[in-house]
């Protein structure tokens, strides 16, 4: 049902008498109060304009933030004067550590600056005639459509946490906008590079999914985090690596750079932000540790399935490049972690023995 | 008259580029990085602010970079070699390629996010070595 506001505006006396009295000419000017330290509030190098950290000065700076947000659960910006009865929105996530990186205006600043468009900026030429062959073009298909619903679910899982973040924290939901943003660019890229020029898209993936939900589905939003933007994001990181290295045209080789680009402002945002939750709550690295055993369990069955290792051997020339590629890509996943203060995860982690098992088969 | 690579007048010169050609960098987006290449014994340090290359200079402290780039000149001249043969790196010497395929060039970094901001900023970084294609340059 929709939200019903408590007073029927158009009907109210005193409502009507004060905008009877602004038409008269008698202003209140109630509103005009300086709020808020004054600072500069300018660009600090001309190049790069007016950015989120330029305005976060004095009084708006998120520093001044308390840890728990008891005082405003309205709509009302961070730094304006809250008159009374402002209606709650409900927000359910009003901790700080729970949310802040540091990092986090500079990544949204950066995201809008480093864009790019799909339709026009992807050499698509570049795949007429196909320069490869069909075995090669349809294994970069298969690996398209996985990435295309890690794209979407990538929107789901930035758009399932932002509306329920505190107004307080906005340079945070702005990025999670900006990873909506980027996470559809994703799907959208790899679904016109599955369709271009009379392709396809391949089969779904059942362990992708399971990976996915169990990502989507996160109790927490630190823990969702830690799985999307740290777990997730490494490795779609590396397969636009990947994809850019093993790539026989431009299309390919700018598909998979931007992809690489993207996807590290995701892994940079989750380093920053489970480091800054554990050193407010150092009690929360079990928690969070629980729940990246489950999602790199799930991993370990996307990185076995068939329908992504056998397009990576397709296109990577055989089984030791993949394994190959896994390890280093798991090797700095787990120092992400531990950069994170995650500790070291190789022990514990399903992706230790899954590695040795490739790594057997490819000697 | 020709520059010679490897050389701090060639980083000069690359950095010279990302002025002259301001619009391509800026293009690309923000790259706030200053990084190591690393050219047999020999470190050149880059920095980049906002657009622009800021400063190049032969480093002594990898310590106070982000990531090295490291690799032997024999390499590094073959990287900028095909850069000169195809007006920009073929997918064979990319720095993508080069440091990701078989490790030929090596990725050296203090920290995870370090790291990282070489993968952040990766199409500003072979930009800024495909421009060599526009130098008068002696390979030694």
């Amino acid at each position: 049902m929709a939200y019903i506001a408590p007073k029927d505006y158009a009907a109210d006396p005193e409502v009507v008498a004060k905008i009877l009295r602004t038409v008269s000419g008698q202003l209140e000017l109630d509103w005009m109060k300086r709020v808020g330290e004054p600072a500069a509030y300018r660009p600090s190098q001309a190049a790069r304009g007016l950015t989120l950290d330029d305005i976060n000065q004095g009084g708006y700076a998120p520093d001044k933030l308390p840890e728990v947000i008891r005082h405003n659960f309205s709509m009302a910006p961070r730094g304006a004067l809250l008159p009374p009865g402002l209606p709650s929105l409900g927000y359910r996530v009003n901790r700080k550590s729970d949310v802040w990186a540091d990092v986090a205006p500079r990544l949204f600043e950066e995201a809008k600056s480093r864009r790019w468009a799909p339709a026009r900026d992807v050499p698509w030429n570049a795949l007429v005639p196909l320069p490869h062959d069909e075995r090669h073009e349809l294994a970069l298909r298969q690996l398209a459509t996985g990435l295309i619903s890690i794209g979407l679910v990538a929107t789901d899982v930035a758009a399932s946490w932002e509306w329920r973040m505190n107004q307080e924290f906005h340079e945070i939901k702005y990025l999670l906008c900006a990873q909506m943003f980027d996470a559809a660019r994703i799907s959208e890229a790899f679904r016109k590079r599955a369709l271009f020029g009379g392709g396809s898209l391949g089969v779904d993936s059942r362990p992708l999914g399971e990976l996915l939900k169990s990502i989507f589905l996160s109790d927490t939003y630190p823990e969702a985090s830690a799985a999307m933007n740290l777990t997730l994001f490494s490795v779609v990181q590396a397969l636009g690596r990947h994809w850019a290295a093993t790539a026989s045209n431009p299309a390919d080789t700018y598909l998979g750079t931007q992809l690489a680009q993207d996807a590290t402002r995701f892994v940079s945002y989750g380093v920053d932000h489970v480091r800054s939750h554990l050193r407010a709550r150092p009690q929360q690295a079990e928690t969070l540790g629980e729940h990246l055993d489950l999602v790199e369990n799930a991993l370990v069955g996307v990185l076995g399935a068939p329908e992504t290792i056998e397009p990576l051997v397709l296109v990577s020339g055989g089984f030791a490049p993949v394994a190959g590629f896994y390890a280093r890509t798991l090797d700095q996943y787990f120092r992400r972690c531990a950069a994170a203060g995650l500790g070291d995860r190789r022990d514990a982690s399903a992706l230790t023995p899954f590695l040795r098992m490739l790594e057997g088969d490819a000697s | 008259m020709a520059v010679r690579f490897p050389s701090l007048e060639f980083f000069q010169a690359l950095k010279q580029r990302t002025v002259d050609d301001k619009a391509r960098f800026e293009k690309l987006g923000y790259c706030d990085t200053a990084f190591g290449v690393r050219i047999g014994a020999e470190l050149y340090g880059v920095a980049f602010e906002v657009y622009e290359c800021t400063r190049v200079w032969r480093a002594a402290d990898a310590g106070e970079l982000d990531f090295v780039l490291e690799a032997p000149p024999e390499l590094w001249r073959e990287m900028v070699a095909a850069i000169l043969r195809n007006k920009g790196a073929d997918a064979a010497h990319t720095l993508n390629t080069l440091t990701h395929v078989g490790d030929r060039m090596k990725l050296v970094a203090q920290d995870a996010e370090g790291e990282d901001k070489y993968y952040r900023f990766m199409a500003s970084l072979q930009e800024f070595f495909d421009q060599a294609h526009n130098l008068q340059l002696e390979i030694a």
